[in-house]
């Protein structure tokens, strides 16, 4: 199906894996009757009923708790966080109960759980609406955390995440969400970890995932007019990551920028440049560079806003001085 | 928070300075107005002060080696009220580089002096060499603050190795120049080879000159002229005449200037300098030769500003004490043109009858930018230079 949209695609993945496995249950603040905030949940209630789609009242702590609950009883529940930023009130369900289940209980239990987090500015909703947590999460052991940038793998990682034994996080960028693209009608299924070379190049590897990979893209575009050719890395899955295609590449091209909507400090960039240092050291031209947003709350204005979400312009002008 | 400190600009042909010394130390608590380091232009040497009380954090450039301006040497920990400081900026150097083009910031040469001089190379670069058997030492790096790239490696790996036996050179001593002195070879190279040189030499008369001169210092309570002080006057009204020469080429384009500044050459123990003589064509002959012998005397005691060496299109440099009879200079970085003057000569020509008739003359040479320069106008500064010099009377003239 060409020209599907992001949010028809994740729509899509949840009823598919409603239909072929009965234990799948959805969760969250507005989801079955109104269908969702973006309306990721559309008509799912009319088809699977009240018993599998499933309004909460609005406490995401005692959603994604009831929601462990369900996973540890044999249930595998998706939850759909209304705006990434409210999960900060389901922390403990979600770090200290999913995330360690199956180590504490040596195996024997398991949390097979996904949270749907929409992240992203770019609506200006403003410091508690549009962040970037991702990093939170990756820096968990036993989360896994996903952040799709197409439509085909909107599709294809909810599904490899829904059908994961673990708690898996699934971030969307709200940004993302009308946009339309490719969904194949038998997509191929994602396997979790395997990045995927977006655009092939010589001259230096941008690594990046989300919405940022589309501002990469548009940046090595402008680079190739000016004789630089940019390879373009969409990580897909941030925990675990792709190491092996990161610096494989890194070793290719010799140089490395890594992009996020995330605020730089701290990032995800952080941790992929430091492992680019550490094991891909002999191999690097030039320091690593990092393109994220400023160390600052997401502003509302409109003007602001564009200003503070990393463009294709601030991406090539890190290339630029990684070539310098 | 932390103050950056860069390689000032002080001029506006400026691109690159050379750090020469570091005053202070890392962890050494600074004043406010206390030196910190000594840059050195292809002009004048001159010292950077802190702008704010502070710790020196860290020294990121080298001394001896080469940055562009605005690039940052070190780093100063100030205390809050380092207002008029320039604050760090925080992303990285984004706009600054263009693309299109080869990169402004030059090669610095990276040697070994001591094990204390750490060789800033990639770790690519360091693989390559080490798989070569390279030695960094003799790689050249083309990035910033001079760091070694792979690209660099690959280049000096191009190269025929440098034979390590001295072969034949006998009781010859090998020694590395000083910052001083690479900056000024590699300057020199510099517009020696990028710049078009033309060239165009007359014979000027000057009895009528020497004439008025000895007529001039035969006044004891006068100061003394000099030959040269006369030939700076003539080439600043020359100039004055012909605004066309007072133009220089200045990053792909053309800079024309107001005043009619002449610069000199004043030969010192740290080499030539050559400090400029403000607006020299249109002030005095008494005025400009009381600049030149101020500058003189600033340049020998090592007293020249920065500001003293800054502008100017055309530099005069005079070896007329001397035994020579053509001086054909290189263009001084950043200008123009420069005159190359050479000694007095009596010698006999003849006149219209055909009989010799006992002459004083005097060789000058242009050498001019011919981006900047068509021969014509280099003909038409060179002939009124040459009028104010063989009727010196035009010199004295109110202007």
């Amino acid at each position: 199906m060409a020209d599907t949209r992001y949010i028809r695609a994740i729509n899509k993945a949840l009823a598919d894996a409603m239909d072929a496995d009965a234990s799948v249950v959805l969760m969250g603040e507005d989801i079955a009757d109104a269908g969702g905030s973006f309306k990721a949940t559309r008509g799912l209630l009319d088809r699977f009923g009240p018993a599998r789609v499933r309004d909460t009242p609005i406490s995401e702590g005692a959603i994604v708790g009831a929601a462990v609950g369900a996973a540890l009883g044999g249930l595998k529940p998706v939850v759909e966080i209304m705006f990434m930023d409210f999960v900060t009130l389901a922390m403990d369900a979600l770090v200290n109960q999913a995330a360690k289940s199956r180590f504490m209980f040596g195996g024997q239990a398991s949390v097979p759980m996904v949270v749907r987090l929409p992240h992203g500015g770019g609506l200006n909703a403003g410091p508690q609406h549009s962040q970037c947590l991702e990093a939170w999460f990756a820096h968990i052991p036993g989360l896994k955390v996903l952040c799709p940038a197409t439509v085909e793998d909107a599709y294809s990682l909810l599904r490899a995440a829904i059908d994961d034994p673990d708690p898996v996080v699934f971030v969307e960028n709200k940004a993302l969400y009308a946009m339309a693209g490719d969904l194949p009608e038998e997509p191929a299924r994602a396997s979790i970890g395997k990045a995927r070379i977006a655009r092939q190049g010589s001259d230096v590897t941008l690594v990046t995932y989300g919405a940022t990979l589309f501002n990469c893209l548009k940046a090595a575009d402008a680079l190739a007019s000016d004789g630089i050719s940019a390879e373009v890395v969409d990580l897909r899955s941030l925990q675990p990551w792709d190491k092996e295609t990161v610096l494989g590449s890194v070793a290719r091209t010799h140089r490395a920028v890594v992009a996020h909507e995330a605020v730089r400090s701290f990032g995800v960039g952080a941790e992929i440049a430091a492992v680019i240092g550490e094991e891909g050291f002999d191999d690097l031209d030039a320091p690593v560079g990092r393109v994220g947003a400023p160390f600052m709350p997401v502003p509302f204005a409109r003007s602001l806003e564009s200003r503070f979400i990393p463009d294709a312009a601030a991406i090539q002008a890190a290339v630029v001085a990684s070539l310098a | 928070m932390a103050i950056d400190l860069l390689m000032p600009k002080l001029g506006l042909t400026m691109t690159e300075g050379v750090l020469l010394e570091w005053k202070v130390r890392p962890g050494d608590a600074v004043a406010r107005g206390q030196l910190l380091y000594v840059i050195e232009t292809d002009k004048i040497a001159t010292e950077v002060e802190a702008e704010a009380d502070g710790v020196l954090e860290a020294q990121l450039v080298a001394e001896g080696e080469t940055v562009p301006v605005g690039a940052v040497v070190g780093r100063l920990a100030g205390s809050d009220e380092a207002s008029g400081a320039k604050p760090r900026p925080n992303a990285a150097t984004e706009d600054k580089i263009q693309v299109s083009q080869p990169r402004a910031i030059p090669a610095s040469p990276v040697s070994r002096r001591g094990d204390a001089q750490r060789i800033v190379a990639t770790p690519l670069a360091r693989r390559m060499a080490r798989a070569h058997s390279l030695d960094l030492a003799a790689v050249t790096g083309s990035g910033p603050r001079g760091r070694i790239k792979a690209i660099d490696v690959e280049r000096t790996l191009g190269e025929p190795r440098q034979a390590p036996e001295k072969a034949g050179a006998g009781n010859a001593i090998r020694a590395k120049p000083s910052a001083t002195q690479a900056a000024m070879a590699r300057r020199l190279a510099e517009v020696k080879q990028g710049v078009p040189h033309f060239y165009l030499s007359t014979e000027i008369e000057v009895s009528a000159l020497i004439a008025l001169r000895e007529t001039l210092n035969a006044d004891a309570t006068a100061p003394r002229l000099t030959l040269n002080h006369f030939v700076l006057a003539a080439a600043g009204r020359a100039l004055r005449d012909h605004p066309n020469i007072n133009r220089v080429w200045s990053e792909g384009e053309l800079l024309a200037f107001a005043e009619s500044d002449v610069s000199m050459a004043v030969e010192t123990e740290r080499g030539l300098l050559v400090p400029v003589i403000r607006d020299a064509g249109r002030r005095a002959l008494d005025a400009v030769a009381a600049d030149a012998r101020d500058l003189v005397e600033r340049a020998r005691s090592g007293r020249l500003s920065a500001a003293d060496m800054t502008g100017g299109a055309i530099a005069v440099s005079n070896a007329g004490m001397h035994d020579v009879t053509w001086v054909t200079s290189i263009i001084n970085p950043g200008q123009s043109a420069i005159l190359g003057v050479g000694s007095v000569r009596s010698l006999f020509r003849p006149d219209a009858q055909g009989k010799p008739e006992l002459r004083r003359e005097m060789g000058v040479v242009l050498s001019a930018d011919h981006r900047v320069h068509t021969g014509v106008e280099g003909l038409a500064f060179l002939s009124s230079l040459k009028a104010y010099l063989e009727t010196p009377m035009r010199l004295l003239r109110q202007i």
